[in-house]
């Protein structure tokens, strides 16, 4: 079992893996009342790919919205990639945001300043 | 005469520039539906997109941490109820406040917690927020564990406002407005 996806609510981002590629993707809002049920998942995959294999992990994000419990959560993956990194391991996030809503780069650059492994952020199309 | 004077409620409601208000027991879906209410409002009201997310932002944590500790204290269905309101101030900001029923208790501690916020600017409430993320989580919470009332804080153009209404002998009313 190691595809995981996910459709989009109006709570929750969709989420897409491709274990061959090394790639997760998660889009849309994410503002679930219970966010470490929802996390628990992706954080399960992540962290097998980071122990079971040992190709690049690339995360390819297009969310928009977070409430502060997806925070945690998204700081707990980031985390996890961070170690990853500092083990010499080849981890990178790409977060494609809308540039005409700035609270979406605003969010993802708080982010960055707690990474030190490869983050782009770009503005989308 | 305890009928309802809808049209009295209405002028109430739009001399107070209310957008949006709701009073009742709330749950998941309901805290969704409004937030999807709230978003369209927004939109037809020309809010620019970041001040809209803003706004939604607020009414999202201010609503989760009411949802979060009504079922952190068992309290039913009707001890439940939220009470909130968007409105728009004089010089056309968005006010979002919400309120609950608390245990007195907690309630003075809450005030405290927004009282020393208060005094904090942009930068320190940053700092707050930063440190409150590397909190180590308490396994058995499901929410973000303090950072709402920070976030909230950190997104509200002026001081948060909140204020305590005593209701018997061991509850009380908390009531918070953010201003976006």
């Amino acid at each position: 079992m190691n595809a995981l996806h996910i459709l989009a609510t109006q709570s929750t981002p969709s989420v897409t893996s491709d274990w061959e590629q090394g790639l997760l993707t998660m889009q849309g809002d994410s503002y679930p009342e219970n966010s470490f049920e929802f996390f628990g998942d992706i954080i399960t995959w992540i962290e097998r790919y980071l122990k079971e294999s040992r190709a690049p992990l690339r995360l390819e994000l297009r969310l928009v919205y977070m409430n502060t419990s997806s925070v945690k959560a998204m700081m707990d993956i980031f985390d996890m990639l961070e170690e990853a990194h500092q083990h010499g391991r080849q981890v990178g996030v790409d977060w494609f945001y809308d540039p005409r809503n700035e609270r979406v780069l605003d969010l993802a650059d708080e982010f960055r300043e707690d990474c030190s492994f490869p983050f782009q952020i770009a503005a989308d199309g | 005469m305890d009928t309802i004077d809808l049209f009295e409620l209405r002028a109430h409601f739009n001399k107070s520039r209310i957008l949006l208000c709701f009073n009742g027991p709330i749950s998941r879906s309901l805290i969704e539906e409004i937030g999807n209410a709230l978003k369209n409002y927004l939109q037809a009201d020309h809010a620019q997109p970041s001040a809209a997310m803003d706004v939604f932002s607020v009414y999202v944590e201010m609503t989760q941490n009411i949802r979060h500790y009504a079922m952190a204290h068992g309290y039913d269905e009707l001890q439940s109820s939220a009470t909130v309101v968007v409105a728009r101030d004089e010089e056309s900001r968005y006010l979002v406040q919400a309120g609950n029923m608390v245990e007195k208790a907690d309630g003075e501690a809450l005030l405290a917690r927004v009282q020393a916020l208060a005094n904090m600017d942009k930068t320190k409430l940053k700092s707050a927020y930063k440190a409150q993320l590397r909190q180590p989580r308490d396994e058995s919470a499901v929410s973000g564990a303090g950072l709402g009332l920070i976030d909230v804080a950190r997104k509200s153009a002026r001081a948060l406002d909140a204020s305590l209404s005593q209701v018997g002998e061991q509850h009380a009313f908390f009531s918070l407005r953010a201003t976006i």
